[in-house]
């Protein structure tokens, strides 16, 4: 079985962020970076799939500059087999459909029978490359699942609505998820493994062989949303005070939706 | 020269950080309050991460890492709980090191590989009740006894005591010999018989690491279990004691890091007089004074380790890493109190524990009083 | 402009967020058309062409057939615009309908500024304008973003549409939400009882209107301490910290080490009878009355909905 997961090496989130200079994304230095959470959750299905049928090999995909192959590092440590580095040093500046354009691109042929991505990445978060891949690869895709289990051929998930709900998808392979957090429990790299994981193969390849697509949207601009200013106070009865917050709660927020 | 960790060193920061936060953090308060020490957490899991052995050869069960990976090993846990730490600490650098520096092939095979793996777990018997700094004032004794040795004394203020299953044990095997030259050391088991456990040190800090008192009464101990060859016990204990210095400097240096953590963040928040308080000047020189010092304590930490990784002469510098990492965990977390004000002082913010746990890495493995005497003792040879 | 609203049908139900699609239109001033796979025994009050697939046909849940019955409805309305919610739904559907128009899709639109779109960007630290370079752009609008300040009125004109061909996935039915253990850090709402609540019986009450809105609650350090509420469900620096999308503090007055655990929550509502009290310095909205009449007054809207 042949199994590819595609990762993301995106800030901690929890950094201080700085417009770039260009004005259109952030400014990338003095930042500690991370694997997306998504993907980690994506990674570790990928590896306890690859240990439940034994004669599996699982290839880990990043796109991004140098600097990411130290979290590719990371998924190696947690148990993939060999990495695929697409070497692209403007590969924040890419929209959602060429970074699936150049995965697929990559996948195309080679047979993988899995693929698994994160949901969203948590900086751009657009929720798109793992379904745009499917769809250009023509094989079926379920999104946002939390479980996930695999025999003969078909594969049976629970994808996760809202306030919840869960819904049961089977398909065939060849199939592509996108994982949601709570899928599983992401293994930690341990110490021998990181050792190990120095000596396996980590092949890159320049993105220009890949990019086949053009840009469908532009960044304009990135700037801080206007801080929050003093809250709204209410005051009067009861009846029209309830009334009212009901109206706010519909307007600022989905949870009465 | 360069300063920048190597990719598997951030790998290993990244990881050890990330169970810290998620695992260890969560019941450091709670373990602190109730003095309890969770063997499963504090010490099984390290080993499933493969950091009970870090820096031992893989044929003894180790990972084949070196020092610096143990310092920050030991640092990331001490950031968010100083007694899992020590655990590892005193486990590591103590318990098992003394084996792979001094052990014969078999005694390697025998203990060493099991600490390594994390399947037993190490501690280290020097200190006695009138032999604190001046260990060639111990008094325990190991006499001979066809063909075994009989060990008689205790032993106090032993970490990891009570929960550790293999015990380095120092004892005075000539009384002819004049101080330094009649001690040897041992390989003890937990339930030989003869070896059993004093009182339950209550401590000031460090409270989820077990402190205990080791008692020996007539404790038959075979020669196989002999450490280093007899009468070159004090070579062993300050062989040994120069590496434990890279780990309790390691642990007062995360201990200083997470109070600066959360003094940065609680400034970062906490409203007064209408700002926040990092926008006061006095706050922000206190911050800047704690993020110099630690940095300070950090270079010069992963310089001991280097060396001693390196198979460079270390004795000095682990003994000015951990006197500058120590003094300056607690001149860190005492600023951190201050920082917090009245809400510092309190149990329900983390920085009043980290004071506490701060003031043990000036005490054991050599006082600073004794880290001077070291440095100036290699200064002026 | 012609947009078109993709609206959600689950379980039997017409979703809610319809009405945000509805207001985006409006806020565009753009002419639009609605696509529904649902059923006619809950169509949206909207005035104007519904496009109906029965799902009872089709299936609630077969992205390929909602796929193939969109594309035939983008062919016939040619919309500038195919507008969908940020949801399970809407970001599976999206890009699939994106991929086979050539479109751009624009993800969790939270604004719009002329022809340009804003998104969130990490973790809605930032925001992004962007702006499409294809004549037709898909679109998800985030939860909550694009309100109504009133209920929208009239009714379709239903126009039924049918899809022939089965899917390659194979839809296996709902699983109810679990019950049982409480992890506050997952809730989505979260409702906060403080020392303001009085007696423990009146946990009672904080616990209705959580269930209303669908939560959970929990509470802060002093009715914790008191034994009222367990200590799972305590919120701050000695309990959980949790960032949820609504979080309500009831008679809580905001001791910096409750505010620790919940000021990330997207958005809060404080209820007390103190207007000075610090909470009011993180609240979005701060409701001053006694929360023994205006939660139980709440509760019992909110169940009326």
């Amino acid at each position: 079985m042949k199994i590819l997961v595609c990762i993301k090496q995106v800030p901690d989130m929890e950094s201080k962020f700085k417009v770039a200079a260009s004005g259109t994304w952030y400014d990338t230095a003095d930042l500690a970076w991370r694997m997306n959470e998504y993907d980690e959750y994506a990674v570790e299905q990928a590896v306890q799939l690859k240990e439940q049928v034994g004669d599996a090999d699982l290839t880990v995909l990043c796109i991004g500059g140098e600097q990411v192959k130290e979290t590719m590092k990371k998924a190696l440590a947690m148990g993939c087999d060999r990495g695929v580095h697409i070497a692209d040093d403007k590969s924040a500046e890419k929209e959602p459909y060429q970074i699936a354009g150049i995965i697929a691109e990559f996948a195309r042929d080679k047979g993988f029978d899995l693929i698994f991505t994160g949901m969203q990445s948590q900086d751009r978060g657009s929720a798109q490359v793992g379904v745009l891949v499917a769809e250009l690869l023509a094989i079926p895709s379920i999104s946002t699942i939390v479980q996930f289990t695999f025999a003969g051929g078909r594969i049976e998930t629970k994808r996760e609505l809202e306030g919840g709900v869960k819904a049961i998808v089977r398909t065939s392979t060849p199939a592509l998820v996108t994982c949601q957090l709570g899928l599983n429990t992401p293994r930690y790299p341990t110490l021998p493994n990181i050792m190990k994981a120095k000596k396996k193969e980590l092949v890159s390849l320049p993105v220009t062989d890949l990019l086949k697509v053009e840009a469908r949207q532009e960044t304009a601009k990135l700037f801080f949303p206007e801080k929050k200013g003093g809250g709204l106070v209410l005051e009067g009865d009861v009846g029209p005070l309830a009334d009212r917050l009901i109206q706010i709660l519909k307007e600022k927020t989905g949870v009465l939706a | 020269m360069h300063f920048e960790h190597t990719e598997e060193q951030r790998l290993i920061r990244d990881m050890v950080r990330s169970f810290a936060e998620k695992e260890v953090a969560p019941s450091a308060a709670e373990r602190d309050e109730e003095e309890r020490f969770d063997r499963q957490l504090m010490f099984d899991r390290l080993a499933e991460l493969g950091l009970t052995g870090i820096v031992f050869p893989e044929e003894y069960g180790g990972a084949g890492a070196e020092y610096i990976s143990y310092a920050i090993a030991v640092e990331e846990l001490s950031r968010v709980c100083a007694s899992t730490g020590v655990t590892l600490s005193a486990h590591l650098s103590l318990g098992a090191n003394p084996i792979y520096l001094y052990g014969t092939e078999d005694q390697k095979q025998i203990f060493l590989a099991p600490l390594a793996r994390g399947e037993k777990m190490g501690a280290f018997g020097l200190t006695e009740p009138m032999a604190g700094s001046d260990a060639g004032g111990t008094k325990t004794t190991a006499v001979p006894d066809g063909g075994d040795w009989i060990v008689n004394g205790s032993k106090v203020f032993i970490t990891n005591a009570g929960e550790a299953d293999t015990y380095i044990v120092f004892a005075r095997t000539d009384r002819e010999a004049e101080k330094h030259h009649g001690i040897s050391a041992f390989i003890i088991e937990k339930g030989t018989p003869g070896f059993t456990f004093g009182k339950k040190e209550k401590k000031m800090g460090i409270r989820s690491s077990p402190t205990m008192e080791l008692v020996f009464e007539n404790c038959r101990v075979p020669a196989a279990n002999l450490l280093g060859g007899e009468g070159n016990g004090f070579k062993v204990a300050m062989k040994t004691l120069d590496g434990g210095r890279i780990g309790v400097a390691a642990q007062a240096l995360g201990i200083a890091q997470g109070a600066l953590d959360a003094a940065l963040a609680y400034a970062r928040e906490r409203m007064q007089f209408g700002s926040p308080i990092c926008r006061f000047q006095g706050v922000q020189f206190q911050l800047a004074d704690m993020a110099t010092q630690i940095e300070a304590a950090r270079l010069m930490v992963y310089q001991a380790a280097w060396r001693a990784s390196n198979g460079m002469s270390y004795s000095q510098y682990s003994a000015m890493a951990k006197l500058m990492a120590s003094e300056t965990a607690m001149r860190v977390t005492t600023q951190a109190v201050q920082v917090f004000g009245g809400y510092g002082y309190t149990r329900d913010f983390p920085v009043e524990r980290m004071m506490r746990d701060a003031k043990i890495t000036e005490i054991y493995e050599g006082t600073s009083e004794i880290q001077r005497l070291v440095i100036g003792s290699a200064l002026t040879r | 402009m012609k947009i078109l609203l993709v609206a959600e049908y689950r379980d039997g139900k017409l979703l809610g967020s319809v009405n945000e699609l509805i207001a985006f239109a409006g806020k565009m001033g753009a002419e639009s058309a609605m696509f529904l796979v649902g059923s006619d025994s809950a169509l949206p009050a909207y005035a104007g062409t519904l496009y109906l697939a029965d799902a009872a046909a089709c299936g609630e849940f077969n992205p390929d057939v909602h796929k193939q019955l969109l594309l035939d409805v983008v062919a016939r309305e040619q919309p500038e615009m195919i507008v969908f919610s940020h949801s399970s739904y809407g970001w599976d559907l999206a890009p699939r309908i994106a991929c086979a128009l050539k479109a751009a899709q624009v993800s969790e639109v939270v604004d719009v500024e002329g022809d340009a779109l804003i998104v969130p960007v990490c973790n809605a630290k930032l925001r992004r304008t962007v702006k499409p370079k294809t004549g037709q752009t898909v679109v998800t609008l985030q939860a909550g973003a694009f309100g109504l300040a009133d209920a929208p009125v009239g009714s379709p004109t239903v126009e039924k549409v049918a899809a022939a061909g089965t899917g390659k996935l194979e839809f296996g039915g709902y699983e109810a939400a679990e019950q049982g253990g409480v992890d506050l850090t997952k809730a989505e709402v979260i409702v906060s009882a403080g020392r303001g609540i009085g007696k423990p019986e009146n946990v009672a009450m904080i616990a209705a209107l959580a269930k209303a809105l669908k939560g959970e609650y929990g509470a802060s350090r002093p009715v914790v301490d008191s034994g009222w509420v367990e200590h799972k469900r305590q919120v701050g620096t000695t309990g959980q910290s949790v960032a949820p999308k609504l979080y309500l503090a009831c008679g809580i007055s905001g001791a910096i080490q409750h505010l620790a655990g919940m000021k990330k929550s997207e958005f809060i509502v404080a209820i007390n009878t103190d207007k000075d009290a610090p909470i009011g310095d993180v609240a979005d909205v701060l409701v001053v009355a006694d929360l023994k009449q205006f939660v139980p007054m709440l509760t019992e809207k909110i169940q009326a909905l």
